[in-house]
């Protein structure tokens, strides 16, 4: 089939047919009326945060999970019983949430697919043929004999993928597969998804929580609450709220910030910078309403860019009015007073090293956060990140090397550290089964406050993290971006002057991160406190003052987000954005042309080009000469994903050289 | 914010850290509902089913016999066997249908009176011979009717010796005898709830002390809270310590309410020795075995691997501390190695406390060891727990 | 039902158990292990029962009295005692449980032809060895009287000790003990044990092996695919049948060599029985599995209903003629007791096929309601 016959059969009976479909849990409803069709040969996906009902919704798509009302209809036949949904179940593949979880850890590689296929009833010789392609695609071949457990997350991801597939399904339901993997596995990832589906014309429903992997389907829903905020295909949501982004750097950054807060909705602070989305305006008029705005504040740059699908993402919130944005509280007096003047070093880590039995988990780390710096630390899964921050909370012993937290040495001073210090991790780590006040008095406990200190700080918690109304509920009944910020506020309660986050935002709703990132901001330049945090969102490393990547327990590289591109530019070009209706066969005609570094986006193709000027006339007339029409050729900026991919992927090829060289 | 504080500013907020951590533990013991009905299950309902679970004494034993002699001496004698002991279920003509009873195991003593029973024992020139044939597949009731018949057969035969002692010319009050004057101590009439409450008691303390603080602990480890708590001016000692403390309020409450709330009002079980020091000695054993669960939660990765460890503890626990068989019928190496389980020292403390009225004095060496074995195992406990996180 | 698709899972289940560690302990390591600990726990008999004595009278004839105890391998003599007081104290203290009280005059009173009343004081605090060892003591004393009156009357009528017994005993009561000639615990216990430990472990792994899955997810691969209800429960049942049958094999040899139980019936006969007990209880914990939601829960149930059915129910340590009421009913609707009858009898007794099939018709009946229960309480379309 592929994806010139999608075009062509758009008007031919869906695959999936979905009709105000409802779902709820004892009480609490997480599907209300939902909608959707899906076409053959499509990759559709269902984009919305945690507890937006995706996982319900493709349960019930797989047949593995009952529904309260709605019809739900696959490859025509009505799932309105069980044995009616065994009669989809030949021809269906599902990969459920959970990195790996669905496979066997104890098992091979080659049992788990054996096991997959064996179910499926799939021939010893039909099985040989597919295992090898599929391994071989994937680059699992050399791994087939090791244990499942032993698979890093996005060898996991993949091998569930293989078993997904091993039985040549017509549809798959792939469930947030790329959720907890670095973005170089992701990329990986779809690319490997999208090769594959293009080959055998398969059909997917896929979800994610992350919106910057929108461009990755042909179609999609904006999943929230249990409704569809929007549908259609990527460029179609784009145009649901149209308006501009408008790009700044001003001199006087809090009063620009406070000033365009009170005009627009939509603003964020990324260090020294500042993104504004102006609602149903074009480029230049977004530029002029921002300037109207900062009336004598001066501004060092000004550009107006595409929203991204999280700016619309909020933009549809707000038009739906499901949005319930907390005005940041400007810093109290009080609060004020407790800036640190100047830019003392809050946190320097030199020459830290730390090893686990023969292997180097941190070797040789050495940087300085200063007071009132928003720190990103960056880097793959194992990388390394986390055990540099256990060592500088004093969780764990380092190795080798020194370090200053807070004006404290590690070594010397482990508890004035963990006095100063405020710390935020992973996943929520507050008491669940406590309510919101009682988790915040039990850290002010641990902290030794007094009761008087212990009612303000309680107060300021609740009225900073929006949780009024909350005290008494259950942290655990509390959605993601609350709890969040109540483990924040908790990290908060004895006024620490450095705060460590490990990935805090994993799972939160877009508005509920940039609530958060609102708090960091304000906390780090009206109370001076230095934060280090680490990320698996690259839109959020644009936030970052300064950010450290992270390769093998080594930092290689250490400067602001914008220095950062203007190296990975320096060194192999700007981005161009390629759009034609035939993006594979385009893909492979460009790789053939010595355009390595092309990656499919759904439809489109991103590449770096050293003449990007040149190559923009150029590359449209090699694919004419294969007959592939080429909708649009234009330059991009660089984001932090294409960064950290090209770092992450130049040293991978560089460690295997030298692995293949020594070896 | 404390570094440089007054020693005894510090001790105020080690307590207050200390009394916020046990605060908290309860807190999540009290919103667990499944858990709560549990606790609550174990030191009320529980008892009572055990009180009625065990049953030692010999009850309504199935007795055929075989009446070859007919005659008034024979009858004489199957009337003796009378419930509740013993229970006549029929007669049977000849001695096989008797062993075939006994295979199919629809009777457990089968006593075969032969012929000229009665006429013998007029003559008194031999003795007159009975045969019992006792099923000891089950060894304690067999032996416990075997005993009961013996005495029995005892009484029966002293009246017929009393006239061939007159026979032969002997006053029968003027043979000695030595007559066993039996006396039960701390339970006279051998009331099986009193033994059977308390050893559950004592079976659900050692289940709830090792698995809720391991439980509790692994949880955490699950969720991430623990690192959250180890980044905070908190010791590990505190950390222990809280959910031991926890532990203890909990297991004394339960005992508390099991022991004035069911045991006695309802089971008649006598507190003879001081409570005040049984409840000391409680809590010191909640602390023992809570820190032994403790121990047992380093080691394990999630609650599924907690359950299956504080399973392989506390089976041996229980059945080798000498709560069902007594410790002295174990082999010696055993008894020795069992020394290391606080249910054995508890357990002589527990009934020697409240059934035999002991005091310090006589428990001193139990104390003792347990005293050391709870500072030794929450000790291990706590130097596990920092070597896993730092 | 499509054999291959049952099979992929059994084998994949059978792999599974046999690489991962702690699974891999649970099904063998375990059984091993419950049956030392139950074997030295509860099958010794009551022996060695640390037992003084307060001799008031000092003489000849109450120390050769004393004897007829300290002889006995049922007590452990721990010495002579001063005083009532002292006894007490020692009593009280655990450590004697039983102390017998010789009055004053007791040798001048025998000698004289007179009665003589000792005391035998036992420790009532565990009631069950407490029977016991007044049983004991009974014996040794009847048996001490009866040899003093025998020499008594001997040397006063002149006749011999043989004439004399006649007399003071006219009757003889010939006991003997069918099946346990020694009436040892162990003999009797023991074999139970494999009936309780597989009553625990059996049910335990067909539900940790479900819910395991159910845990993690991997459930979904079931629930997606097109194996049916039946496939998938017969190839979850199929490894752990296998498992917990090989441990009843290790488990029968442990009885007999190790803890020597004798064995006297048809091996052929018990294991085809214990086959048919193993797949119920495999079952049982199937049911379970469909259940509950979480591997601790899973593990709670099985072990509690294991403990309760097994030491109350099962006629393992109370006889079933012994349990009164509701509780003589409920040990009928498990057939942990049905089992016990059949150890007991091939065993002990050497009963077999013949006459046992009541119970092992039973076993399959029951297998097949759980497994009938198993298949409509399993859906691949499930509410959460």
């Amino acid at each position: 089939m592929g994806q010139t016959a999608l075009v062509t059969q758009s008007g031919q009976k869906p695959v999936v047919q979905v009709i105000d479909f409802h779902k709820r849990y004892y009480k609490h409803p997480a599907v209300q009326g939902v909608d959707l069709t899906i076409r053959p040969g499509e990759i559709y996906g269902l984009i919305g945060p945690d507890g937006a009902g995706k996982s319900s919704l493709m349960k019930a798509v797989a047949g593995v999970l009952t529904f309260d009302a709605g019809t739900v209809e696959v490859f025509g036949i009505n799932l309105d019983s069980e044995a009616a949904a065994e009669r989809i179940k030949g021809r269906i593949g599902f990969l459920p949430q959970g990195l790996g979880l669905n496979l066997y850890p104890d098992l091979s590689v080659e049992e788990n697919i054996d096991f997959f296929a064996r179910l499926r009833l799939v021939s010893e010789a039909e099985l040989a043929g597919r295992k090898q392609r599929l391994l071989a695609t994937t680059r699992l071949l050399k791994f087939r004999d090791r244990p499942m457990k032993n698979l890093s997350g996005g060898m996991k991801q993949k091998l569930g993928l293989i078993c997904t597939l091993i039985h040549e399904p017509q549809l798959i339901i792939l469930d947030e597969p790329t959720t907890g993997v670095d973005p170089v596995s992701r990329r990986d990832f779809w690319a490997i998804l999208a090769q594959l589906l293009h080959e055998q014309g398969i059909t997917a429903l896929v979800s994610t929580a992350y919106l910057d992997e929108a461009s990755r389907f042909h179609r999609l829903s904006l999943l929230y609450e249990g409704r569809v905020l929007a549908e259609g295909e990527p460029d179609t949501i784009q145009a649901l709220a149209p308006g501009s982004l408008v790009v700044l750097q001003p001199e006087r950054q809090m009063e620009a910030l406070a000033g365009l807060k009170a005009r627009f909705p939509q603003v964020e602070a990324l260090g020294s910078w500042m993104r504004v989305f102006v609602n149903e305006a074009d480029p230049p008029t977004a530029i002029q309403q921002v300037q109207q705005v900062l009336a004598g504040i001066p501004v060092r740059t000004i550009y107006a860019d595409e929203p991204e699908l999280e700016d619309v993402f909020i933009a549809l919130l707000h038009q739906q009015q499901l949005a319930r944005h907390h005005p940041i509280k400007a810093a109290s007096a009080e609060t004020a007073a407790n800036v640190r003047s100047g830019n003392g070093v809050a946190i320097e880590a030199l020459e830290l090293t730390r090893d686990f039995g023969a292997f180097r988990a941190v070797d040789d780390v050495s940087f300085r956060v200063r007071q009132g710096e928003i720190f990103g630390l960056l880097g793959a899964n194992g990388a390394g990140k986390t055990t540099v921050i256990k060592m500088l909370t004093g969780i764990l012993r380092p190795s080798q090397g020194a370090g200053h937290v807070a004006g404290a040495d590690m070594h010397r001073a482990g508890m004035a550290i963990k006095q100063r210090i405020g710390y935020v991790s992973q996943a929520f780590s507050l008491y669940q089964d406590l309510t919101v006040v009682e988790n915040i008095r039990l850290y002010a406990g641990i902290y030794g406050l007094s009761m008087a200190d212990t009612r303000k700080r309680t107060e300021w918690i609740l009225d900073m993290g929006g949780l009024d109304g909350h005290e008494n509920d259950q942290a655990g009944s509390l959605p993601m971006g609350l709890r969040q910020r109540l483990a924040l506020g908790c990290a908060l309660v004895h006024r620490p002057q450095v705060l460590f986050l490990d990935e805090p935002t994993s799972g939160v709703d877009p508005i509920g991160r940039r609530h958060f990132w609102d708090i960091l901001f304000d906390l780090s330049r009206n109370e001076g406190v230095a934060i280090l945090i680490t990320t698996h969102y690259m839109s959020e490393a644009e936030h970052c003052d300064h950010l450290a990547l992270m390769f093998a327990g080594r930092i290689v590289a250490d400067a602001s987000p914008a220095e950062m591109k203007r190296q990975v530019e320096a060194e192999v070009g700007g981005l161009l954005e390629l759009t034609t209706d035939q993006p594979t066969l385009a893909m492979e005609r460009l790789l053939e042309q010595g355009y390595k570094e092309t990656t499919l986006f759904g439809r489109r193709l991103h590449l770096f080009s050293r003449q990007p000027d040149s190559d923009r006339r150029r590359i449209p007339a090699l694919l004419s000469a294969a007959h592939i029409e080429v909708a649009s050729i234009m330059p991009r900026p660089l984001s932090m994903e294409d960064v950290f991919v090209y770092w992450v992927t130049t040293l991978e090829r560089q460690e295997s050289a030298v692995a293949t060289g020594t070896g | 914010m404390n570094e440089s504080l007054h020693p005894l500013q510090f001790v105020y907020v080690w307590l207050r850290q200390l009394q916020v951590m046990t605060i908290k533990e309860l807190r999540q013991l009290s919103r667990d509902r499944a858990l709560l009905i549990y606790i609550i299950y174990i030191f009320t309902l529980d008892i009572v089913i055990a009180a009625g679970a065990i049953n030692t004494e010999l009850n309504q034993s199935k007795l055929v016999v075989h009446d070859a002699d007919h005659s008034a001496a024979s009858r004489e004698l199957i009337y003796r066997f009378q419930p509740p002991y013993f229970s006549l279920v029929g007669t049977v003509t000849d001695a096989n249908q008797g062993l075939y009873l006994l295979d199919q195991g629809d009777a457990m003593l089968f006593l075969d009176i032969p012929e000229r029973f009665a006429a013998t024992l007029g003559q008194g020139e031999r003795a007159a011979k009975v045969q019992l044939l006792i099923d000891t597949s089950k060894a304690t009731p067999g032996f416990l009717a075997s005993s009961y018949s013996a005495r029995i057969m005892a009484d029966f035969s002293r009246e017929w010796a009393s006239q061939q002692l007159l026979r032969a010319g002997l006053e029968p009050g003027s043979v000695p005898i030595i007559q066993n004057q039996r006396r039960i101590w701390y339970n006279p009439t051998l009331d099986e709830a009193w033994y059977g409450t308390l050893a559950q008691l004592l079976t659900m303390i050692t289940v709830a002390c090792l698995l809720l603080p391991a439980a509790a602990l692994v949880r955490e480890k699950e969720r991430g809270n623990i690192e959250q708590l180890l980044v905070s001016p908190l010791t590990p000692f505190q950390v222990m310590f809280s959910k031991v403390l926890a532990m203890i309020l909990v297991t004394l409450v339960g005992t508390a309410v099991s022991l004035f709330g069911v045991m006695q009002p309802f089971f008649g079980v006598p507190i003879k020795g001081s409570a005040p020091l049984f409840f000391a000695l409680t809590a010191l054993y909640a602390f023992t075995t809570a820190g032994l669960g403790l121990v047992a939660a380093t080691f394990a990765r999630n609650s599924a691997q907690v359950g299956m460890l504080v399973l392989l503890m506390v089976i041996p626990i229980n059945i080798l501390s000498g709560d069902r068989t007594p410790l002295e019928s174990m082999p010696l190496w055993l008894q020795y190695l069992t020394n290391v389980f606080p249910l054995r020292h508890f357990i002589e403390i527990t009934f020697g406390i409240l059934l035999r009225g002991a005091g310090l004095a006589a428990l001193w060496d139990s104390v003792l060891a347990m005293t050391l074995l709870g500072c030794l195992l929450f000790a291990l406990g706590l130097w596990r727990f920092r070597r896993q996180f730092g | 039902m499509n054999l291959k698709r049952l099979l992929a899972v059994a084998y994949k289940e059978w792999r599974e158990i046999l690489r991962d560690r702690i699974f891999f302990l649970l099904a063998f390591g375990l059984p091993i292990v419950l049956m030392l600990v139950f074997g030295y726990g509860i099958t010794p008999d009551v022996e060695n029962v640390p037992l003084a004595f307060v001799d008031y009278d000092h003489s000849a004839l109450s120390r050769d009295y004393a004897q007829h105890y300290i002889e006995s391998r049922y007590f452990n003599f721990k010495g002579y005692l001063h005083s009532l007081q002292e006894a007490d104290g020692l009593l009280t203290g655990g450590k004697i449980r039983v102390a017998i009280v010789i009055p004053e005059h007791f040798q001048e009173d025998l000698m004289a032809g007179r009665a003589v009343a000792i005391q035998t004081l036992v420790d009532g605090a565990n009631t069950g060895p407490a029977r016991i060892i007044q049983g004991y003591a009974d014996g040794i004393n009847s048996a001490a009287s009866g040899e003093l009156q025998m020499s008594y009357i001997a040397r006063h009528l002149g006749i011999s000790l043989e004439r004399a017994q006649t007399i003071i005993q006219p009757i003889k009561l010939e006991v003997r003990y069918l099946y346990n000639q020694e009436v040892r615990i162990l003999w009797d216990v023991a074999p139970s044990l494999i009936m309780f430990i597989l009553l625990l472990t059996a049910p335990m792994l067909t539900a940790l092996s479900v819910v395991r899955e159910k845990e993690t997810g991997a459930i979904y691969n079931i629930y997606a695919s097109t194996i049916s209800g039946a496939e998938f429960l017969a190839g979850k049942l199929l490894p752990n049948i296998l498992i917990s049958f090989i441990n009843a094999v290790i488990l029968w040899l442990m009885v007999t060599f190790y803890f020597g139980a004798p064995f006297k019936g048809n091996l052929l006969f018990f294991f085809f029985a214990t086959l048919f007990y193993v797949i119920c209880n495999s079952s049982m914990g199937l049911l379970i599995s469909l259940m509950v939601r979480t591997q601790i829960a899973a593990l709670m149930i099985t072990v509690v209903l294991g403990f309760i059915i097994g030491i109350q129910f099962s006629g393992m340590l109370t006889p079933i003629a012994a349990l009164t009421g509701s509780n003589y009913v409920i040990a009928h609707l498990f057939p942990a007791m049905y089992y016990n009858t059949v150890i007991q009898g091939a065993f002990l007794k050497n009963l077999g096929l013949a006459a046992l099939w009541p119970e092992v018709t039973l076993f399959v009946a029951y297998s097949a309601g759980l497994l009938g229960a198993c298949y409509f309480l399993f859906h691949k379309r499930t509410r959460t």
